[in-house]
């Protein structure tokens, strides 16, 4: 199938919101404005062959001389008239697969004046650089003659870039002489289909753009909704709430493990592709149900929120897919247009406008709401374990350098002569005391882990017996 | 004496989330004693290669650091012949918050970054000091032999 209709079915039948299909980059339309661009280059006998022939000519120059020499080229075609001296643009080379690093999306937008100019002598009207065809050269000769030289298409080059002029004993005395290249005027071909072209691609992106704006907006809000139902509904304060902590908990647990959109391992640290996050979501949903976690619910409130959470993940892997197939349009569009014109514009292009990233953004923003709006409500044991032992740090001892271990920990490490802080050596331990106990600590961790507290609490206790009795203490116990 | 929850949660995270290049599994009938592999960092004399290693974790670890030895042959100045290795972490420099899995990652680094200057196989760190290239064509030689996977 070819890609216009991949794309269009997919825009169909995959469940995108109305407005979304609506701000798709208009594919079909894009192909025909190339198709006639291509007609009006051939007009003034600039098909694909001719142009492309050029373009070698100039690259192998350039290569040969290792030299960028505007002089030799024949041909200019600009995307907009005055960016040769905007900032460099920070990873360019991924701008157009959308992992950019820079701020594409604030990046300010100029309207787009496509030109494509060549060279003329200013006396003779001879073209600049042969390597044309007679018939073409011919063509434009005719061509340069007919807009005249008082044509507005003749323009007077703006004096910012002087090549040339630095080896001219002197500035041009009159101004009808470029600077640029002394003797020649530029002639611009009038072609139109291309900025209809490109104002058509611009205004695409920038409505993306918007639309993910305001998607993001809404799932932002969506989600600190859902952030204060949540804790509402697990308010700590309220003995019965106590089982429903523990689920959501767990819940949030899964979800953290499950890595959908981001991985957080060693041998994966990527941003997720759709298909790979939808693999993912799959996953995550699986256990949830294996967990037997949705029957714990016994509240509709409960099983209500978590629908709502689930259906917010769906959005976003969305989001993802909507990105990764517009994206994928905007590519091709871009490489039809040089394949049919050879002006050579998917070089330049991703200078003049980034993609707005509209997948990985979104899925970041939201995904950073999530953890700070939602999943924050609940604290995770991961948190608030114990470097050492890793299970809770309870009864919570700070030392001086602020880290906190288990009190259980902190006394195997001053009998067995560890002075030194384990995370920063710094030699905190062997002066810690009954002051260093964090009061403030254990009463939070004894709100929001009230059966992990009870069983390190017991743990705590075992082996304070061990070290006065010896292991047959612990046989006893667990015969009591 | 049961298994504390540290041991279980680290050999947990061993499995669920490998570390490329490196696998630990434990012993079924003691849970303490790991079979190690590393594989050879690219780039190095030991690249291609499949390390063994035998792990065990002391009755006091994390107090105490894990003891861990190479069975395979391997040509490198921070490891003797008995397979011992020479790493500040497993001896002066460690600490009860460090883990398998970070100790496992410094051997790696170890392989890939040898030091002869603070040798433990003596003979083999004078031979990498005299003739570098030498010393790191037999390392490879040996990888050939003794660590073929
Ligand atoms: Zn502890
Ligand atoms: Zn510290």
């Amino acid at each position: 199938m070819k890609f216009g209709q991949t794309f269009k079915e997919a825009l169909k039948t995959e469940g995108f919101p109305p407005d979304w299909v609506e701000s798709a980059i208009s594919y079909s339309q894009l192909k025909k404005c190339i198709n006639r661009l291509t007609s009006e280059l051939a007009q003034v006998g600039l098909d694909p062959q001719t142009l492309g022939s050029l373009l070698k000519k100039v690259e192998d120059y350039n290569k040969a001389t290792e030299n960028d020499d505007v002089e030799s080229r024949p041909f200019e075609y600009l995307l907009n008239d005055d960016d040769s001296e905007e900032e460099p643009i920070d990873g360019n080379d991924n701008a157009a697969n959308g992992t950019t690093a820079s701020n594409g999306s604030s990046k300010k937008k100029r309207p787009f004046h496509p030109k494509l100019l060549f060279y003329v002598d200013e006396k003779t009207g001879d073209l600049h650089s042969a390597g044309l065809d007679e018939k073409t050269k011919r063509k434009l000769q005719m061509f340069a003659v007919q807009t005249g030289l008082s044509d507005i298409r003749v323009h007077e080059e703006s004096p910012r870039e002087s090549i040339a002029s630095t080896d001219l004993p002197s500035p041009p005395i009159n101004g009808h002489i470029s600077k640029r290249r002394p003797g020649y005027r530029t002639v611009e071909v009038p072609l139109t289909s291309d900025s209809e072209f490109f104002s058509m691609l611009a205004s695409e992106l920038s409505g993306l753009e918007r639309l993910q704006e305001r998607e993001e907006k809404r799932m932002h809000d969506e989600i600190a909704n859902l952030g204060m139902q949540v804790a509402k509904l697990t308010n700590p304060d309220r003995r019965a709430n106590r089982k429903l902590i523990a689920v959501w908990r767990q819940i949030f647990q899964i979800y953290l493990e499950s890595d959908i959109f981001f991985g957080t391992t060693e041998s994966d640290h990527s941003e997720h592709d759709a298909a790979k996050a939808a693999e993912r979501f799959q996953l995550f949903s699986q256990r949830i149900a294996e967990a037997g976690l949705v029957e714990k619910f016994k509240k509709p409130e409960n099983l209500k929120a978590l629908n709502t959470f689930m259906h917010i993940n769906q959005e976003i892997l969305q989001s993802l897919r909507f990105g990764e197939i517009n994206q994928t349009a905007m590519n091709k569009i871009l490489k039809k247009f040089d394949k049919q014109t050879a002006l050579d514009v998917k070089a330049t292009f991703p200078k003049q406008i980034a993609y707005p990233d509209f997948s990985t953004h979104l899925a970041k923003q939201v995904c950073r709401t999530i953890s700070t709006d939602l999943i924050c409500t609940i604290p995770q044991l991961d948190d608030y374990s114990c470097p050492m032992c890793m299970d809770l740090q309870w009864r919570p001892v700070r030392l001086r350098c602020n880290h906190v271990f288990c009190i259980r920990c902190l006394i195997v490490m001053q009998t067995n002569k560890q002075h030194l802080c384990p995370l920063c050596r710094e030699k905190t331990v062997i002066d810690a005391c009954s002051d260093n106990l964090d009061i403030e600590l254990a009463a939070y961790l004894k709100k929001w882990f009230p059966d992990e507290v009870k069983a390190k609490q017991k743990y705590n206790e075992l082996m304070a017996g061990v070290d006065e009795y010896g292991e047959v203490y612990k046989e006893k116990c667990s015969v009591m | 004496m049961a298994l504390p929850k540290r041991i279980i949660k680290e050999t947990e995270r061993l499995m669920n989330e490998p570390v490329p290049g490196i696998s630990a599994v434990p012993h079924e009938d003691n849970l303490r004693y790991f079979d190690v592999t590393i594989d050879g960092p690219s780039q190095s004399p030991y690249e291609g290669g499949l390390f063994k290693l035998e792990l065990f974790l002391p009755d006091d670890y994390p107090m105490t650091p894990p003891k861990i030895r190479f069975l395979t042959k391997i040509y490198h100045p921070n490891i003797d012949r008995l397979g011992r290795i020479c790493l500040d972490v497993l001896k002066s420099n460690w600490s009860p918050a460090l883990q398998i899995r970070t100790i496992l990652l410094s051997i790696q680094a170890l392989l890939g970054a040898p030091n002869p200057d603070d040798p433990l196989a003596n003979d083999v760190a004078q031979k990498w000091k005299e003739d570098q290239n030498a010393a790191i064509e037999t390392a490879r030689q040996w990888t050939q032999e003794h660590a073929k996977p």
